[in-house]
């Protein structure tokens, strides 16, 4: 705590104005690039002081094609007094764990040059021996960690899992950037030592680059690139140095002005409690830097936006773009996602979540309707219904008692699907999140239930639900409704755990033109989002003009007569409360949100050639 | 409600099933609870966003047990989930002195809801590993059940997620006070 600041220490008060360091290194940098204008190091950039080794040269490149490191040079120094200036710790952790797949490469490459081709512009393969790294303590053990420095094991997937996938994945990883590399060339885009700042103009083949992954390496650029990073950071030049000092200052007079602190600091330790970067040595009395960058990203934030101030998943948000980028532009990422891509969802009120929810179910009933049978919630309709069984909502009274799933789905949303998926896959969900935008969560998200859908079918003898098994009686129908909700939340919950290979998802789902899922495009979602929040809202004002709260009508949940999710409701539904669902329905009913049919929604296989396809599979 | 759960399935299947929502403070220790009791590993966990569910079986018994996130902004995400629970666990960070004035005004939150009028409630006072904790006796003193809850049955036992101390004892406890059949 009390060293927050410290490796904030050349800060210059003078500074918070321009942003820049008064170090010459720095400055040098920012020239040496300024024509493009985006810098290529902010001043917040994390630093790994405490680390002990690192390269000496900041701006070589780590990794080439093949993602071995090329000519880095390790300070191999176990003691720990090895210690940067600024200026040189500007590595981002990806390419500092270069020398992980370096250490682990040998056994891998063996027997898999059938990419040789693919990789005829690969550097020479040097296998360095003795500039490799010491095994110090601080340094993740390539056996246990991932390039990220993540544990490989978790509780789905074991390690062997893991060097098996990954045996295959790497290649495929090589493969991809070696793509990259030519569409740059063509676009006449520099590489910039293999961290280039510009990548080409969207188009359908950039779209489809991000969506099959854009190079490790390369992703904090890109992020910041497709999230118009540089843009926010330019209209707030100065303002994080400026938050950061008035954190400083606030911390110093030991007010408790900052009611968010004790909860930031309460999950600091516990984020990415498997990241080798997050972890603290046990010769460490200091927080590790990346703890501290986290704290100032988080802080900094609750600071500029206290309407959000901290709210738990921000803390995975902030702490993987660390991995990828300096503190700064980590913080903008943080305002950008939680403004632009998960609009109101970190708010104190959480309406954001529920409306996302509630896209996210209309979304399901409408492109999956196979799935919504599972989680369409049997006892929804009660709670919005009358006695006579007419819902209050024309049928989408689930936006407003949500079905019991969306607890699991808003954390998807919240936490960008960190912790939802192995590593690989999210950063792969970001890469499209940032280049398509918010719906492309959505679609992630059904992607994920419709694989889900063989589990889910298993399940099918043991529900009744939805009427369709009434031969059971009440009693064991309500039982078996409760278990396979159990069961339905355990799938969904565990099932994208375990989905080590992110090409599962895209290849299955993503790609397949057959899907209708994948018409959902962002203007769908926009106007989802508009209809789902409105019908929020007037339903709470009707019935709080009404005095039918929901909860008034929820206390017949366990009921045991309901069969069938038709009301049956109890004794305490009184005629009021059935006077004032009629005009409720009177009033909501009307409503129903119509998805876009047809191809106008389908973005993306917009290209001629899709279309000859589509054309010849009909005539055919 | 509970009771007719668990005697369809003691018809069904022979043996009980129940749904355990365990709640507390963040930080205060159920998501490595979770995990100890159903993997019994050790796991370093992070904030839980939502919820964990796992099944764990001891016994004959089947326990549904709903890990829910903790910080106190989330909580009204799941506030209209605690229908149909049969027991609640609340945990305690017994070592956090400054909150557990917090944890009682949610404990109480939480046990005055309708739909927790018939639960029986375990409290876990957690992290008894750690010097200086307060000891289940003096949690349970803290919290006052006793002069408080007319309805629900209720026992406070010292836990250590680390071990697993305490763990079976909570549990054993909750299907020794639910009913039977």
């Amino acid at each position: 705590m009390m060293d927050v600041e410290r490796s904030r220490h050349s800060m210059h008060p003078g500074s918070s104005g321009s942003g820049l360091r008064h170090s010459p290194r720095e400055t040098a940098v920012l020239i040496a690039t300024a024509g493009n204008g985006y810098p290529k190091k902010s001043p917040s950039m994390p630093n790994f002081h405490e680390k002990p080794f690192t390269s000496t040269n900041a701006s070589e490149p780590i990794l080439n094609s093949n993602g071995l490191p090329v000519s880095s040079e390790y300070v191999a120094d176990n003691s720990g007094v090895q210690s940067l200036t600024d200026g040189d710790a500007s590595l981002s952790v990806i390419e500092m764990y270069g020398d992980e797949v370096e250490s682990r490469r040998p056994e891998n490459e063996d027997g898999g040059n059938l990419e040789g081709d693919e990789d005829a512009d690969s550097d020479e393969l040097e296998l360095p021996t003795s500039g490799m790294p010491p095994t110090g303590s601080a340094m993740p053990n390539s056996d246990y960690f991932d390039r990220y420095g993540f544990k490989k094991q978790s509780n789905l997937i074991t390690e062997q899992d893991y060097d098996e996938w990954w045996e295959n994945y790497s290649q495929y990883c090589i493969r991809r950037k070696h793509k990259w590399k030519i569409l740059m060339e063509k676009s006449g885009l520099p590489m910039d030592n293999d961290s280039p700042n510009r990548f080409p103009s969207r188009s359908e083949k950039l779209k489809r680059y991000v969506r099959k992954g854009i190079p490790a390496e390369w992703r904090g650029n890109a992020w910041w690139y497709f999230a118009r990073g540089q843009e926010k950071l330019n209209k707030n030049k100065g303002i994080y140095d400026k938050l950061l000092l008035k954190m400083d200052d606030l911390l110093k007079s030991k007010t408790k002005s900052m009611p968010d602190l004790d909860i930031i600091e309460r999950d600091l330790n516990r984020t990415f409690p498997d990241n080798i970067h997050f972890q603290k040595e046990t010769f460490q009395i200091d927080d590790p830097p990346m703890i501290k960058s986290l704290r100032r990203v988080l802080v900094a934030f609750s600071l500029y936006n206290p309407k959000i101030g901290y709210c738990q998943s921000m803390n995975f948000l902030a702490g993987l773009l660390l991995l990828f980028m300096d503190e700064e532009r980590a913080f903008w990422m943080l305002v950008i996602i939680t403004s632009r891509y998960l609009p109101g969802v970190h708010n104190i009120n959480l309406e954001g979540v529920n409306v996302d929810q509630g896209v996210l179910m209309l979304c399901i009933k409408e492109y999956l309707p196979e799935i919504w049978q599972y989680i369409m919630p049997q006892t929804s309709s009660k709670h919005f219904s009358l006695n006579n069984g007419t819902s209050l909502l024309g049928g989408n009274d689930f936006l407003y008692k949500l079905p019991p799933i969306t607890l699991c789905t808003a954390s998807w949303f919240m936490s960008c699907f960190v912790g939802v998926l192995p590593i690989e896959g999210t950063l792969r969900i970001w890469d499209c999140l940032f280049y398509e935008e918010s719906h492309f969560l959505f679609k992630i998200s059904l992607a994920i239930f419709k694989l889900c859908e063989p589990e889910l079918i298993k399940l099918k003898p043991l529900r009744n639900g939805i009427g369709k098994n009434p031969i059971r009686g009440q009693r064991g129908s309500q039982m078996s409704n409760g278990e396979s909700e159990m069961e339905v939340f355990q799938i969904v919950q565990t099932f994208p755990k375990q989905l080590i290979n992110p090409n599962e998802l895209f290849d299955r789902v993503i790609f397949k033109r057959r899907f209708s899922l994948n018409k959902l495009d962002q203007d769908e979602v926009d106007r989802c989002r508009k209809y789902v929040s409105s019908q929020r809202l007037k339903y709470k004002h009707y019935s709080e003009i009404m005095g039918t709260g929901h909860r008034n009508n929820n206390n017949n949940s366990n009921n045991n007569s309901n069969d069938i999710g038709i009301a049956s409701s109890s004794s305490n539904s009184a005629d009021g409360e059935k006077m004032a669902g009629d005009i409720i329905n009177d009033a909501l009913s009307s409503e129903v949100y119509g998805f876009k049919k047809g191809l106008g929604g389908v973005h993306w296989n917009n290209s001629i050639k899709a279309k000859v396809k589509q054309m010849r599979k009909k005539k055919g | 409600m509970g009771n007719s759960v668990s005697r369809a399935l003691g018809k069904l299947f022979g043996s009980r099933e129940m749904k355990i929502l365990m709640l507390g403070l963040d930080n205060a220790g159920k998501t490595t609870i979770l995990y100890k009791l159903k993997l019994n590993k050790i796991r370093t966990s992070a904030p839980t966003v939502g919820f964990n569910v796992e099944t764990v079986s001891y016994k004959n018994v089947k326990f549904n047990m709903w890990d829910v996130g903790g910080q106190e902004r989330l909580r009204p995400l799941w506030r209209h989930y605690f229908p149909a629970t049969t027991a609640l666990i609340f945990v305690i960070d017994s070592h956090d002195k400054e909150r557990l004035q917090e944890a009682k005004e949610e404990l109480y939150a939480i046990i005055s809801e309708k739909e927790m009028e018939n639960v029986v409630l375990l409290v876990w006072a957690n992290k008894q590993d750690l010097k200086g904790s307060l000891k289940p006796q003096e949690v349970s003193d803290y919290l006052e059940l006793g002069q408080n809850l007319k309805n629900q049955l209720w026992c406070v036992v010292g836990s250590n997620a680390l071990t697993g101390q305490g763990l079976v004892e909570g549990l054993s406890w909750i299907s020794n006070n639910t009913p039977k059949k």
